[in-house]
């Protein structure tokens, strides 16, 4: 993308620097979009990646994880890194572009300076850059899920919006994971009358037959290569999200099948074997482990920002982000059926250094346009950050919770882990868009009901068990479900079940045989409950909670006090 | 696996199945609640088995069950033992944490071409399952898996 001298100029004033200025050349090195877009084209194939879109069509701003903690030997592995031990992992230079898109770290202040992150007419333009100079036949675009949900335009148009974009942005293949919780039917109607791209899953079958319901496997043919494309959806849809959407459809990370796969394909002449997973980083790297014949894993789920990949015995692994916020590009020669040479980048989708792409922007607007009124109502003001993404803890979850136990009247609220939303500056209005892209789902009721002390600690301690797990195969990929009215201290490394201590109640010891009045949204915890009750959906209460407040400004501090770690993000062994 | 190898495959345990008919399928169900049947703890079963010989881990023995469970009521499990049919005598699966720990046990005959079985098992809670194969020599090989049960609810 050439850069022209007025845009230097606009950079430059977007910097806030001065172009007399000595060490101008070598602060716009650092923040140049032109470097940060420069790649070295290797071989006769480059696949596109992009992940966990969230539904996000228009640019958005979405900081990363101020915590990212995990099991003790997970500590400092890509999948655990961020803030400072990322920049540290990666050579990231603090205050630079990369900085303000792979971290936490003085997020407000670069927003400013670098502005919004992602939207898919932004993405088309880079695609379109990459395709011209590549040409189409050597270019296959990828799309490894969660694409579907997590905006009010994806959910009002039941995902229809989202595929039109996919389909816009040339998506080639792609698989799911939140696209199942619209259900069967309306995923199998999208896939067979709308999505233009190839859906792709070996994972997803007939509990009764175990027949595939789609086809495992795709083979392209890419500048001259032929180009295998297993596809994997997420294996714990059916435990992570309600039953009911995929009801008769099995799921699990099947590798035994998956073997099977790579030999098929093998055996059918492919040069490279790629698996499109919704696995998660970490398990794809475990499934590298398990799994011969890979060539290369396009991961997703788990939302990582790695601008590097990750090789293991021989299987190049990479992901690419989430919320539109990149677009990965691995390049691959390939010699008598062996990768010889490749290269790899994520680019910064940076919306105030790329041209929209014109056709995209005009269909985004298109599909915007019968909710733009209802969506950018203005209904508050943020003082602080309202940010989604750490371990135990975030600001807009706690205003949802707030809200929530304010109409439920209740002693504890239950809040999911997801990663997706959005983030919102200081000073920032809030509108209803902003409060969807944190709550819309399928099924977003929130319950109120009864539970002892004891039934509480022990789903606290299971889903610790899910995200702590030291094995990853045994990890669901979420967060930690967030918390008001009980803060507790917790041994990340401490045993299954005895991991949390100290719990307390609104200040008062939990005691095991009381009956505690509970309300939740986004899990199925109300059915281990007592005298449920359904409420209204969690964005209807957000949304008239902060109406009547105008403003909010939840702390900053977590509820929750890690005992074997003396920071966020370990380097190794949980000393910072 | 398609609907064809499925009928294969059952029709290979078929065989097997029958002799622990009475064991699986409960004539009177009303009557095991009021009377249920006696806890039996792993090392009873296992005892009950291998009558205290070793077993040792063996990778001819292939277990494939789930890393988390959909549903414990009803977790799919396939066995299979990498032998010639005549050196395998039975192949028994173990819960180590269930009520009563000795699951399911299959008897071969060389007529079943094949040491493979394919079933589902309830588990109460986060366990091992044990699958143990009984050889015509007389010894014992063994593969296991932790199968985590969990109520779930992050995404």
């Amino acid at each position: 993308m050439n850069i022209s001298r007025r845009e230097l100029f606009h950079l430059a004033a977007i910097a806030g620097l001065s172009l007399t200025a000595e060490d101008v050349f070598a602060k716009l090195n650092d923040m140049n979009p032109e470097k940060l877009f420069e790649f070295k084209p290797v071989g006769n194939v480059t696949l596109l990646h992009i992940c966990d879109l969230h539904a996000h069509l228009k640019p958005l701003y979405w900081r990363e994880p101020s915590t990212l903690i995990s099991a003790r030997e997970l500590v400092g592995t890509p999948g655990f890194l961020c803030g400072n031990t990322f920049m540290k992992y990666y050579g990231i230079k603090p205050n630079t572009m990369r900085a303000y898109f792979d971290t936490y770290i003085a997020f407000e202040e670069l927003a400013k300076k670098y502005g919004k992150m992602g939207g898919v007419a932004y993405i088309k333009t880079l695609v379109n850059q990459i395709k011209a100079e590549r040409g189409n036949d050597k270019v296959l675009f990828m799309d490894s899920g969660d694409t579907w949900q997590g905006t009010a335009v994806g959910l009002f148009t039941k995902g229809q919006a989202i595929v039109e974009a996919q389909n816009a942005l040339g998506i080639d293949i792609m698989v799911g994971h939140w696209e199942y919780t619209f259900g069967k039917d309306r995923v199998l109607e999208l896939i067979n009358n709308h999505l233009k791209a190839e859906f792709i899953s070996q994972n997803v079958a007939d509990d009764m037959w175990g027949e595939l319901i789609f086809k495992p496997y795709t083979i392209r043919e890419v500048g001259g290569v032929k180009v295998a494309v297993i596809g994997n959806s997420f294996p714990y849809t059916p435990i992570a999200n309600p039953r009911e959407f995929t009801e008769g459809w099995t799921f699990g990370i099947q590798t035994e099948r998956l073997q099977k796969f790579v030999d098929e394909v093998r055996s059918k002449g492919a040069d490279v074997v790629v698996l499109l997973s919704h696995d998660g980083f970490t398990v794809d790297q475990a499934v590298a482990k398990m799994v011969k014949g890979i060539d290369v894993i396009l991961s997703g789920h788990t939302h990582d920002p790695a601008p590097k990949p990750i090789i293991i015995n021989n299987t190049i692994i990479v992901i690419a982000g989430s919320h539109g916020k990149y677009l990965g590009r691995l390049d691959l020669e390939v010699k008598n059926k062996k990768i010889t040479n490749f290269a790899f980048k994520l680019y910064p989708v940076a919306s105030n250094f790329i041209k929209p792409d014109r056709e995209v922007e005009n269909l985004v607007n298109e599909l915007y346009k019968p909710y733009e009124k209802q969506l950018s109502e203005v209904i508050g003001k943020t003082q602080t950050t309202l940010y989604k993404r750490d371990t135990f803890y975030s600001t807009f979850d706690r205003v949802i919770m707030d809200a929530i136990k304010e109409e439920a009247d209740c002693e504890i609220v239950f809040n999911p882990g997801y990663r997706w939303g959005t983030t919102l500056l200081p000073g920032d209005n809030i509108t209803v868009d902003d409060v969807y892209s944190m709550t819309a789902i399928t099924y977003p009721d929130v319950y109120k009901f009864e539970m002892t002390g004891t039934q509480i600690k022990n789903i606290l301690e299971d889903i610790a068990d899910n995200v702590f797990n030291s094995n990853p195969l045994y990890q669901q990929g979420g967060d930690m479900s967030r918390t008001l009215g009980i803060d507790y201290e917790i041994k990340i490394n401490g045993e299954p079940g005895k991991r949390l201590s100290n719990i307390k109640v609104n200040g008062k010891d939990l005691d095991p045989n009381r009956t505690y009045v509970v309300a939740a949204w986004g899990g199925n915890m109300h059915r281990a409950g007592k005298n449920v009750k359904k409420l209204r959906a969690v964005y209807d209460i957000t949304m008239d909670y902060i109406k009547r407040v105008k403003v909010v400004n939840p702390p900053q501090k977590s509820n929750v006090k890690v005992l074997d770690y003396a920071c966020g993000c370990p380097v190794t062994d949980g000393k910072c | 696996m398609d609907r064809r190898s499925f009928l294969k495959t059952t029709a290979f345990a078929t065989a097997g199945l029958t002799l622990g008919g009475s064991v699986l399928f409960p004539s009177n169900a009303a009557e095991l609640v009021d009377n249920p049947p006696p806890k039996k703890p792993y090392e009873e079963a296992l005892k009950e088995i291998t009558k205290g010989k070793p077993v040792s881990d063996s990778d001819k023995v292939k277990l494939v069950a789930p890393e988390i469970a959909e549903n414990g009521a009803v977790v799919p499990i396939t066995a299979e033992v990498e032998l010639p049919i005549e050196q395998v005598k039975a192949i028994h699966i173990l819960t180590d944490k269930n009520h009563n720990t000795r699951t399911l046990s299959v008897y071969f005959t060389p007529a079943n071409g094949k040491a493979y079985i394919s079933t589902r098992i309830r588990l109460a809670e986060t366990m091992n399952v044990v699958a143990i194969a009984e050889l015509a020599d007389g010894s014992f090989i063994k593969a296991q898996k932790p199968v985590k049960v969990t109520i779930g609810g992050c995404g």
